[in-house]
């Protein structure tokens, strides 16, 4: 470290604290067991904050090495002080020294297997499916309870009951092993669930100042690449929800404006969107194929590549995006389905097709308060010339709209209405 | 100019649940910032951090006795100085009111450094 001399070099890797504190918690959950949870995360944040005192007036050459090494040495301090050892069962050691078991699993090579572990036991069917998310945040992405809070939209106090109800779950099981091929088995639809929830979440979430979360769609991407890491899990499954992860964060940067507004998908600046991600979510679509096997996943995946594989909105392969959509409809019937295949409709057989399509979703409650499905119903009243009915509609998704993003978005169409 | 110390005291040590790994980061940030700024102006002529968390060993009276650790209050404990140059003590406290330490509840106290002057 050279403390004060080189002023240049005073920046950290966005996001590194977080990283760091989510791949040392699954580590030293697994290492001291999950009944030492709470060990494991006063270990990592004292790591952190040790690392923030130390790099005050300067950083050291490797951060990331600087956080482990100071992670890996308090956990042996612990393991020795408070006679923990026993908590060391001998797939750890396994006639290593003690240094040695901790610097093992504390590597990058067990990075994955101890995140899986940590992914397959959270994801236990006694809690709930929010409740898996929140602690994926917590432990897989080093949120805090009130970050998680704040992208929920709901208080604190549910998110540490939520936490709480997890932590007790978890210090039940008597170690963090790799989950079992049954247990794979069985609880891989949870698991890629609570991935879907958290992508969504970053997708568009309830934060309403910043309702898009690039992070949490990353980290829900990356998850979901860890978990194919795991062999006795149905890959095809998984490759087909990662295609969909890589699709549509692929277009996450066209999604709002320089002034900072949800742009619809017709209107947005397609070179914006990310070569990189379509090409790996292309190879996992393929990979997706592998078998006979046509899940949620697939045909979500099959839209969302239809959309960034077109040049322009009116270039896009509408039949095709509705033949998805009638096939999602027959495994996962719902309103909101529905309604995103009225849209393809119209844009398939002509705007009044669109509107019978949505006039058959009329006064469903779970759309009556859905600020998209008002949106989608004034934007084909806007297009089949009913102004005054496209400006009320408009006016209701204002008015339920989450987030300034969304309602700025409606206010602008009510302008141009007057045009 | 004058030389002065800064001590600092407290900011930080808070549970894992109120302080997360971002926010912990963005602080450090503030921090690097702070510094960076009084390095440009040519202030900054020394920093010693202090490990966390808090290790040391004290030693005390005539008997010698070596004692483990800092055992003050969180709030209370060292946990790094600096050296500064300002015309005043006046102009170093102001100095010190941008220091980021402020938002966690840690203090900063200012010194003067006497000037030892035999040693040129």
């Amino acid at each position: 470290m050279s403390p004060v001399e080189d002023g240049s070099a005073y920046a950290v890797v966005d996001g590194l604290f977080r990283r760091e504190s989510a791949h040392l918690v699954a580590a030293l959950t697994r290492l001291l067991g999950p009944s030492h949870l709470a060990l494991a995360e006063d270990v990592v944040h004292d790591a952190l904050i040790g690392a923030m005192q130390a790099w005050r007036f300067g950083l050291p050459d490797d951060p990331k090495a600087w956080i482990l090494r100071v992670a890996k040495n308090r956990a042996i301090d612990c393991l020795r002080r408070e006679r923990r050892l026993e908590a060391l069962d001998d797939t750890h050691l396994a006639g290593r020294s003690l240094e040695g078991a901790v610097e093992l699993a504390l590597s990058s090579e067990a990075d994955a297997a101890n995140q899986l572990a940590m992914m397959f036991a959270i994801c236990d069917d006694a809690l709930s499916p929010e409740t898996h998310v929140t602690l994926i945040l917590r432990f897989l992405c080093g949120l805090s309870p009130s970050e998680i809070a704040r992208a929920f939209l709901v208080d604190v106090g549910t998110i540490d009951r939520r936490l709480h109800r997890g932590r007790t779950r978890l210090e039940q099981l008597g170690a963090l092993h790799d989950a079992s091929a049954d247990e794979v088995r069985a609880r891989q639809p949870s698991v890629e669930q609570a991935l879907y929830l958290l992508f969504n979440e970053g997708y568009l979430g309830s934060d309403p100042e910043n309702p898009l979360q690039p992070a949490m769609c990353a980290d829900a991407l990356r998850l979901v690449e860890v978990l194919l890491a795991s062999n006795p899990l149905e890959h095809a499954r998984v490759n087909a929800l990662a295609a969909l992860f890589c699709f549509d964060a692929a277009r996450l940067p066209g999604r709002l404006d320089d002034t900072g507004v949800l742009t619809p998908l017709a209107e947005q600046d397609r070179a914006k969107w990310s070569r990189v991600l379509v090409d790996r979510g292309i190879v996992h679509l393929g990979e997706s194929a592998s078998g006979d096997l046509l899940t949620r996943w697939h045909l979500e995946a099959g839209i969302a590549f239809e959309h960034t594989r077109a040049q322009s909105f009116e270039e896009t392969n509408w039949g095709k995006i509705v033949d998805y959509y009638d096939a999602l409809l027959a495994l996962t019937p719902g309103p909101v389905v529905a309604l995103n295949r009225a849209l393809a409709l119209a844009e398939l057989r002509g705007v009044d097709a669109g509107r019978a399509a949505l006039a058959l979703l009329d006064g469903h409650p779970k759309l009556t308060t859905y600020s998209f499905y008002w949106a989608a119903l004034a934007d084909l009243a806007r297009r089949g010339g009913l102004l005054a009915e496209a400006k009320n509609m408009y006016a209701r998704a204002s008015a339920l709209a989450k987030s300034r993003a969304e309602r700025v978005s409606y206010e602008r169409r009510i302008l141009r209405l007057g045009e | 100019m004058p030389k002065f110390m800064y001590v600092f005291r407290g900011g930080g040590y808070a549970t894992p649940d109120l302080l997360s790994p971002t926010e912990i980061q963005q602080h450090l940030a503030k921090w690097n910032a702070w510094t960076n700024e009084l390095l440009a102006q040519g202030r900054l002529s020394g920093a010693q951090p202090l490990a966390h968390p808090p290790s040391g060993k004290t030693v005390r009276g005539r008997e010698r006795i070596i004692t483990d650790g800092p055992y003050a209050e969180s709030k209370d404990l060292v946990s790094g100085t600096v050296i500064v140059v300002a015309a005043s003590l006046e102009e170093a406290a102001e100095l010190a009111r941008g220091c980021p330490i402020l938002e966690l509840d840690g203090s900063v106290e200012v010194r003067p450094v006497i000037d030892t002057p035999n040693q040129a």
